[in-house]
This record gives C-alpha cells, sequence and structure tokens, in this order.
C-alpha cells in the first residue's frame, strides 16, 4: 500500500486532480474580473464623463454604459458561483470516491491478515482505522493539489506586484518568509507528534471500550467497574492532555504567523516612508504596494491552514496505513480466485511444525497420512496443539515448517476457493452470525453470487451506476440481491431441496427438537419461506381452530387461555392490545410511541379515549404513586411489581400532584398526557387488578375496536387485526397458534398449552414445517439469542451441508455423552468417501476410532 | 374481583391484623390472584413451600397423608408458617369446586417485612401472642397427662 498520503492520492486520482487544477485555473480570470468590474462601474460608469463609449463597436450612452456593465457583473457572478459549486462538488465526490477505495482497501487487508496477526490486533482498534481515522481523507483529496496551486499562484501575482512596484519593498515583504518558513514547521512537528499519540491513544480507548463490552461479566463477578473507570477516566484525561498540547501549539502557530504578516508593514512604514521622504518612491506607489500586501494575507493563511491540514491528515493517513501492511499477508489473488480445484486422495501432513507462537500451542514435526473412508482420531489435551495442528489441517494457519498437501499441492499454493470450499472445519472458536438460522446454515455455499439479476427501468439503472461506481473505487461488482447459495455444491436442484437436505442434516445432529421449539417462537416471513414452506400460514390457522376446540372441550383445560375474541373483551391482555385489537408491523411502535403517533392520537381523539384513557393512567398513577411512595428506590419490589419505572415514578408524582383540585385537565400538558395514556394501554386488568376498567369501559374498549379498524383500513401497511381467520405475520407460530393470551391467574398455564400444542401439531404433521420456519428464526447478535450447544449444532450443519473433501472437526460432539455417541456414528458413516479429522480430549472416545494419534506437547506419541 | 376486595380479605386474616391498610394494599398488590378447577391442587405435602394462600372465595380441602383433616373457607390463611421460614409442606391442599386464591409469595413478603420494619413488628406481635397461647395451653395439658 502507498506509505505516504500524496502517493496514494496521486496515484488514484491523477486525472481528476489535473482536472480540478484546470477548471481552478479557468475560474481564475473570472474571479479577477469580477473583483475588477465594480471599480470601473462606479469609476468609469458612474463617476466618468466621456459619453458615448464605444464597446465592441457599439455607441453606449452614460445610463446604457452602466446598464450593460452591471448585467456583465450579474452573469459573472452567476458564472463564478457556477464553477465554484460545480468543483465544490466534484471535489466532494472524488473525496467520497477515494475514500471508499481506501476504506474497501483496508477491509480487504483485514481478511488477507493471517490468523496469527489476529492475536496482534483487536477489532476494537481496527474498526476506528476503518471507519473514523480515514474520515479527513475524504475532505483533504480534492484540495491536496489545487489549494495549494491556487493560493500558491494568487500569492506569487501579488509578491511579483510589490516587486513590480519597487523590488526593495518586493524583499521586504518577503524578507519574513523565510523565517516563517523555518519556525512554522518546527513547531508543527511538534503537533504532528502529539497528532500521532492522540490517534493512538483513541484506539486504546476504543479497544478498551470494546474490551468492556466484550468482559461484562466478567467485570460484574470481579466488582472490578471501579478499575476499569479509572483506566478508561486516565485515557481520557491522556486523551485531554494531548489535545489540550495540540491546541496551544496549533494557535500558537496562528499566532507566529499573525504576529510576522503584520510585522511587514512596520518595515513597509518605515523603509517605504524614508524612501518617500527621500523622494525615490510615490506616495501612491507605497499606498498601492501596502493595498497589495494585504491582499498577500489572504492566500499566506489558506496556505497556512493547508499546510496544517496537510500535516494532520498526512499523519492520520500513515498511522492507518502502517497497521495494515503486516509482512505475511496473503496474496490479494487468494481471496479473489473464484476457481475451486477437486481435492481428492490422500491428506498429507509432511513433517508439519508450528513454532514462535505461546508455548502449549507449538507442534513439532508431525506427519501424517490420512486416507478417504479412514477417520482419524487426533486426542491430546488442551495445549498438546491439537488444536493447532488441526487448524493446519484444515488450512486455516500456515505451518512454520513442512507442509499440509493433498496430491502433492501444499495448501499454501491453493486459493481461498479451493480451500474453503473442499475443506469443512469446525473449531473451538466458531462464530453465528447475526441473522436467521437459515443464514448460518447456507453460509457456506455462499461463495460467489449464483445468478444474474435481471433488473429493468429505474432498476437497471440504479444498479449501473452502483457498478460505475464501484469500478471507478476498485470495489467488487457482485451483486448483494442475487442468489448466492450454490445448490450444486449441497446437491440440490433449489431452495426446497437445499431446505430439506438441511432438515436431514440437522435430524442426523440431533438439532431437530431445538428446532421446533425455536420455530415456535419464530416470526414467519411470509414473502420468501411461505412458498417453500407449501402453505404453512393456512395449516397453522386451521390448526388455530382445532386447539381452540380442543382446550374449551377438555376440562382440564378450559379456562387456561383467553382467546382473542373480536366481541370480547381480554383481561390478561393489556389495554393496548384490547383496544387497538392489533398488532403493529412497525418495529419502533412501542406502547410509549403509541400516544405520540398521528394516526392513533387522531383516533384516540375522535373516540373520546384520550380523555378516557387520560383518566385511566391519572387513576393507576396515583394508585402507584400511593402504594410505592414510601418504597425505597432500590427495593425490588418497585422493579417487579410497578408499572411504572423507578426513574419515573417522581415525575408521575408531580403529574398526580398538579392534577389535583378544579379546571386541572386544562393545565395537563400534552407531554404529560401522552405518559397517562401510555399508562393506561399498558394495564393488564387480570394481572394489576386495581379495579379501574369497570363493565361500562370494557365494552366501550370492544366497541372502539371496528372504530379504529375503519380509521387506519381494514388492509394497510402499519397495523394487523387479531383476526381469527387470519394468519398474523407480526406474531411468532405460537402466538398465532394459541391466538389468545394464558391466564395469568391459572398456574403454569403456559406450560400446558405448550404441551397440549405440541401433541396436536404432532396429530397434524405440523411438526416438520415448523421445523423448516425456524429457518427464519433471527439468531441475535451474533447468536445470542441460541444455547452454546445450538450454536455449535448450527456450525456442524453448516459445515455438513457443504460436502467438503475434508472434515476436520475438533471440540465438537466429543463427549461421552449417547447422544454424542451415537452423532459420532453417524459423521463417520456419512463420511465414508471422505477424509474426517476428529479432535477429541477424552481417550475413551478415541477409542472409537480405527486410527488414532495421540499429541502429548506437540508431538505425536507412539503407544 | 378488585384490590380492594383482597386487602379486605387481607384485613380479616390474624396474621396481618395489625397492619396498615396501605401496607395491605401493597401486599395485596405484589401477591398473585390464581384460580383452582376443582380438584386442582394448590401445594402437595412435602414440597417447598414458598407461598401462603389466602383462600378469597370457594373452599380448599386439606389432606396430610392422604386423609382429608380439614376443609377451610373465605378468608381463611392456609401455609403462612412457609412464607417465615423454610419448612417443607406439612399437608397437601386441594381446591374443591372453583376457588379463588391470593397467593402470597415468600420471597415478595420478606422484602415487604425488610421495606417497612413496622410491619415486621406487627407480625412478631401476633407470633409472640399465638407463643404465649400455646404455651399456656401447653402448660394446661402437662399436669393432666402426668
Amino acid at each position: 500500500m502507498e506509505k505516504s498520503l500524496f502517493q496514494f492520492i496521486w496515484k488514484n486520482s491523477s486525472r481528476y486532480q489535473v482536472a480540478i487544477l484546470l477548471v481552478t485555473i479557468l475560474s481564475y480570470p473570472v474571479s479577477y474580473i469580477l473583483l475588477d468590474l465594480p471599480k470601473t462601474i462606479t469609476n468609469e460608469a458612474i463617476q466618468g464623463s466621456n459619453f458615448p463609449v464605444e464597446l465592441f463597436g457599439v455607441q453606449l450612452g452614460q445610463i446604457q454604459y452602466l446598464a450593460v456593465l452591471c448585467i456583465l457583473f450579474l452573469v459573472l457572478v452567476v458564472v463564478s458561483n457556477c464553477i465554484k459549486l460545480y468543483l465544490n462538488v466534484y471535489k466532494g465526490r472524488l473525496g467520497e470516491r477515494m475514500l471508499r477505495q481506501l476504506r474497501f482497501e483496508l477491509f480487504q487487508r483485514v481478511l488477507r491478515f493471517r490468523l496469527p496477526h489476529f492475536k496482534k490486533v483487536s477489532s476494537g482498534e481496527i474498526i476506528p482505522m476503518i471507519t473514523a481515522e480515514v474520515e479527513d481523507v475524504g475532505g483533504f483529496v480534492g484540495e491536496a493539489f489545487a489549494l495549494p496551486a491556487y493560493q500558491g499562484g494568487m500569492l506569487v501575482v501579488q509578491v511579483g506586484f510589490i516587486f513590480m512596484q519597487d523590488p526593495l519593498l518586493g524583499l521586504a515583504a518577503i524578507s519574513l518568509y523565510p523565517v516563517q518558513g523555518y519556525i512554522i514547521p518546527k513547531l508543527q512537528q511538534k503537533v504532528v507528534r502529539l497528532s500521532r499519540q492522540r490517534v493512538k491513544n483513541v484506539r486504546v480507548i476504543a479497544d478498551k471500550v470494546g474490551e468492556s463490552i466484550s468482559g461484562i461479566s466478567e467485570i460484574h463477578s470481579n466488582d472490578t467497574s471501579a478499575w476499569h473507570s479509572a483506566d478508561l477516566s486516565d485515557r481520557l484525561y491522556r486523551n485531554f492532555r494531548i489535545r489540550f498540547d495540540i491546541y496551544n501549539r496549533k494557535y500558537f502557530i496562528k499566532f507566529v504567523n499573525n504576529f510576522m504578516n503584520q510585522l511587514t508593514p512596520f518595515f513597509f512604514y518605515f523603509i517605504g516612508g524614508y524612501l518617500v521622504i527621500k523622494g525615490q518612491l510615490s506616495i501612491g506607489a507605497l499606498i498601492a504596494v501596502i493595498a497589495a500586501y494585504k491582499d498577500l494575507a489572504g492566500p499566506w493563511k489558506e496556505l497556512l491552514a493547508y499546510y496544517q491540514m496537510t500535516a494532520d491528515v498526512s499523519v492520520k493517513y500513515q498511522t492507518v496505513v502502517e497497521n495494515f501492511d503486516p509482512p505475511d499477508l496473503y496474496d490479494k489473488q487468494r481471496l479473489l480466485d473464484d476457481e475451486s480445484l477437486v481435492l481428492k486422495g490422500p491428506l498429507t501432513l509432511d513433517k508439519l511444525g508450528l513454532s514462535g507462537v505461546g508455548t502449549g500451542q507449538e507442534v513439532h514435526g508431525v506427519s501424517l497420512k490420512v486416507e478417504p473412508g479412514k477417520p482419524l482420531a487426533i486426542s491430546g489435551v488442551d495445549g498438546s496443539g491439537r488444536a493447532e495442528l488441526l487448524q493446519m489441517a484444515a488450512g486455516l494457519l500456515s505451518p512454520t515448517s513442512g507442509s499440509v498437501s493433498v496430491n502433492q499441492t501444499s495448501f499454501e499454493n491453493m486459493s481461498e476457493s479451493t480451500l474453503g470450499r473442499q475443506i469443512a472445519y469446525v473449531g473451538g472458536h466458531l462464530h453465528v452470525w447475526t441473522g436467521t438460522i437459515r443464514d448460518n446454515l447456507f453460509y457456506g455455499l455462499r461463495h460467489r453470487p449464483q445468478e444474474k439479476v435481471e433488473y429493468e427501468g429505474s432498476d437497471l439503472r440504479k444498479r449501473q451506476r452502483q457498478l460505475k461506481e464501484a469500478a471507478m473505487t476498485l470495489n467488487p461488482y457482485f451483486d448483494l440481491k442475487a442468489r448466492w447459495e450454490d445448490y450444486e455444491l449441497a446437491d440440490a436442484g433449489s431452495m426446497q431441496e437445499l431446505e430439506d437436505k438441511a432438515l436431514e442434516l440437522c435430524k442426523l445432529a440431533g438439532f431437530s427438537r431445538d428446532l421446533y421449539l425455536l420455530g415456535v417462537e419464530t416470526v414467519i416471513n411470509p414473502t420468501e419461506t411461505e412458498e417453500l414452506n407449501g402453505g404453512l400460514m393456512p395449516k397453522l390457522v386451521e390448526a388455530r381452530k382445532a386447539l381452540r376446540e380442543k382446550i374449551q372441550n377438555d376440562v382440564k383445560l378450559q379456562n387456561l387461555v383467553e382467546f382473542w375474541d373480536p366481541e370480547k373483551f381480554n383481561m390478561s391482555a393489556n389495554l393496548a392490545q384490547n383496544l387497538f385489537f392489533a398488532s403493529p408491523k412497525e418495529h419502533f411502535m412501542t406502547i410509549e410511541h403509541v400516544p405520540n403517533d398521528p394516526q392513533i392520537s387522531a383516533f384516540l381523539k375522535e373516540t373520546g379515549f384520550d380523555v378516557l384513557l387520560t383518566d385511566i393512567g391519572l387513576q393507576i398513577a396515583k394508585t402507584m404513586v400511593e402504594l410505592f411512595a414510601d418504597v425505597s428506590a432500590d427495593s425490588e419490589l418497585l422493579n417487579r411489581y410497578s408499572f411504572i419505572s423507578r426513574e419515573d415514578l417522581p415525575e408521575f408524582a408531580r403529574i398526580v400532584n398538579e392534577q389535583k383540585g378544579e379546571q386541572r385537565r386544562k393545565r395537563l400538558k400534552d407531554v404529560d398526557r401522552a405518559r397517562l395514556i401510555a399508562l393506561a394501554l399498558k394495564l393488564i386488568p387480570a394481572k394489576h387488578r386495581l379495579g379501574v376498567l369497570d363493565d361500562d369501559m370494557r365494552d366501550k374498549v370492544v366497541a372502539a375496536r371496528a372504530k379504529f379498524m375503519e380509521t387506519v383500513g381494514r388492509d394497510n401497511e402499519r397495523f394487523e387485526f387479531f383476526d381469527p381467520d387470519t394468519y398474523l405475520t407480526t406474531l411468532s407460530i405460537e402466538d398465532n397458534l394459541v391466538f389468545g393470551h394464558a391466564r395469568l391467574d391459572r398456574r403454569d398455564a403456559r406450560q400446558k398449552i405448550q404441551q397440549v400444542l405440541q401433541e396436536l401439531v404432532r396429530e397434524r404433521d405440523l411438526i416438520g414445517p415448523i421445523r423448516r420456519a425456524a429457518f427464519d428464526y433471527q439468531v441475535g447478535v451474533a447468536g445470542a439469542k441460541l444455547s452454546s450447544h445450538q450454536r455449535r449444532l448450527i456450525c456442524l450443519v453448516r459445515a455438513l451441508l457443504k460436502n467438503a473433501h475434508i472434515y476436520v472437526l475438533d471440540e465438537t460432539a466429543n463427549s461421552v455423552s449417547e447422544t454424542d455417541k451415537t452423532l459420532r456414528e453417524d459423521l463417520r458413516k456419512l463420511m465414508s468417501d471422505k477424509i474426517l479429522m476428529f479432535g477429541v480430549s477424552n481417550e475413551s472416545v478415541a477409542e472409537e476410532f480405527s486410527t488414532t494419534v495421540h499429541l502429548e506437547n506437540g508431538r505425536v506419541i507412539e503407544r | 374481583m378488585t384490590i380492594d376486595a383482597e386487602v379486605q380479605a387481607l384485613s380479616r386474616v390474624p396474621l396481618f391484623q395489625g397492619l396498615e391498610p396501605s401496607k395491605l394494599r401493597l401486599l395485596a398488590f405484589i401477591s398473585d390472584r390464581m384460580e383452582f378447577q376443582d380438584g386442582e391442587h394448590l401445594c402437595h405435602q412435602g414440597d417447598d413451600g414458598d407461598s401462603a394462600f389466602v383462600v378469597l372465595s370457594g373452599e380448599v380441602a386439606v389432606f396430610v397423608d392422604e386423609n382429608e383433616v380439614a376443609r377451610v373457607g373465605q378468608y381463611a390463611i392456609i401455609g403462612e408458617i412457609a412464607i417465615l421460614c423454610d419448612v417443607p409442606r406439612t399437608a397437601t391442599l386441594r381446591s374443591v369446586g372453583t376457588t379463588h386464591i391470593l397467593a402470597i409469595s415468600k420471597d415478595d413478603f420478606l422484602k415487604l417485612i425488610a421495606e417497612f420494619p413496622k410491619v415486621s413488628l406487627e407480625i412478631m406481635r401476633v407470633l409472640a401472642l399465638r407463643l404465649e397461647k400455646t404455651t399456656r395451653e401447653l402448660a394446661q395439658a402437662r399436669p393432666a397427662s402426668t
């Protein structure tokens, strides 16, 4: 990568820089005339006397001449501003393109880092480098050449003018430039050093914050928040000190510069005055020189600012780029190649060694040959080098000596398109991506887009523009909207078959039960997956009715659920659900947000519910304030039972206080009214039993449902109504099937219902489709909503699905439990013609395998 | 039934008799109101006791070693020892017909006591009276047996 900022800019944008320069130079005469014209207007058109004047062969009177000059002035104003606008947009766009290119290059370099490099760098440091630190480069690119050229040119012209008036004064004008030219860079050097420190310090801050987040449970379990606070606070103080130093120096530079600039007129007055008195210089010339010197200040200031910015951006660029140039970076081609060799035959590990890493991670001279169909167990405790050996066998880690090869082709010479497709690895550290289970299972098949999306009309133009920009910034052309799953790799012909295959493998991996449980919680994505699942939604609606019947006809089960009934108030649901009888499609639509929504607040006003709800809210607030007034703020009682949070309680106490006495509603502020309405909407009558809803009120709520549906329209973009005959795409499968609320006053109601639900689903052959629906389940950030066992199984299925030639499994299904034992047998069966290396720490597990290699301290131990 | 009715029921429970109405209200609010169908169990003998039950309506049969020993009705409190100390349930409770029960959980009750020392004083007083009564009864019973 280019080591200096200017190299980077020139190499990637020289063409555009020249264009900017040309337009800038072009604008120079325009702005010169524009500056000169007012003088002509006042001197010649307004105060002049030799009329008519001749202009381009036309005789003009005074008024006409004035009009012509003023119109010319107007035209030039427009032209000059248009040039400026064009230039600014051009520079801005160029800057953004260069920034995009730089960021992409940096990210691609991250992808090219070898695994051990990630032991030295943390994401907390890398992220600000790619995002915030290079940001200023974008603003600088457009100015990099044009500004010094333009302002430098101005300066030369002005200095030349002074020299032409009098060489001595010219010398006087530039006499301090050498001094400035010597002192300012000296001072700036220190600033650059400080900027470098600052950048590094901010990186450490980012890293520490990141580390605190990932280690948050350790912080809490060890009560070390004070230590971390002190640590970070110390860094912040350091940051303050550095910044303060920078300010001091920066403004001192400004001070020196200003001072020197104003020192020069001293010479003018002194030397110039002397010359005028001696009669060697005319007073007019002196005044002209002083005026010209004033004009010098502008460009000189700009140049100084430019100089400081260059120093600042350069140092930022360098401090970023030096981190992305480790000597052992993978070759770029390794990432870009799309050709995949088909690996066949045995895997050979030849005198494999790994050194220069931590103790317990070293491997010494391991030679092995693994034949297809002959699974090999690598046994060894943690720290025996097992994990590293297996990572080398999977092509993830480069050995420091020896080689891993198939058919005499070393892994070092293979591109990722071969290694990543022909080898599957599930190791100790695995990662589940944020997204759906589907995204994760099919992740191993997403190497390149598998089809070309045909665009039309405006979409086509958008795509073409995107491609053009990609070309200009050396970004890839891949279409994110295309289908990326390579069905063929998994021996499937369509998405449907691929899913079938995945379900089969989930079953083998023992993930089926989990899939069902996750499936029940899934919110189905109606557009994509519904067709694949053979019209599951109507079947679920049928099942909903059957379930309702079953529950209602069973003495033991009846009254466990309060179903959604358009004609009945649901005591186990909150008032919002009861009133709107709908579920919002927008995620941001929380109850707090409801009273502020224009559509809803109009509805509330129209039906008079704004007043009713405010009253209910006020009653609730009163009771809550009364009940919890003298409960101490940190009591759990408050957190658990009051549906006003501890922070909000004083606010509500204030509202309740203000609403005592007459003409109260008049004084109620809109914000407070919204709060009270939101509070009322949260009320669950069966749970809170506050007695604020009488029968009459409940009837009113039920009656208002139809009105609400009328107001927003039956088919609208924002709400889905609780209609017993429709599947609700905003609710989970379970909520859709139960279609009501488990009663809160019945013990274990939810568990009992879930049991009945499962029986019913089994009878109706819906288990399979529900498992399939689980593919839509959102796994949370990095799979946070899954257990670690579930994450491992997903990674295992992901690996199995991609049908690789070499399987390297470590710390996976390696316990002595029966389930794992069966799974291992199934895996061995499944891989009867593949290479399987299986890492185990338990000797008895290793004995199941026909061949076992035992590792100790990175060496193979013969037994 | 609203919280007011529950407060009324609680006020009739001897253990809570001395409590201020506002604390009773809080106690009612933090307790769970449950409905039990005919034959449903409230708790089983030998389980860990985690809550006391106040009968709001209906009837509850008390079984010890599978023999019915008593029936209790409205405003009775059952299993109150469980919310003060860790003892296994000494009896099985079964709903007769549909009953409504207010279940006071041990954790929440203890939190309430921690929050309001006066409440614990009142409870202590009631317990002391009971102890005194038991001691006296025991003293009266002893000479007769010897």
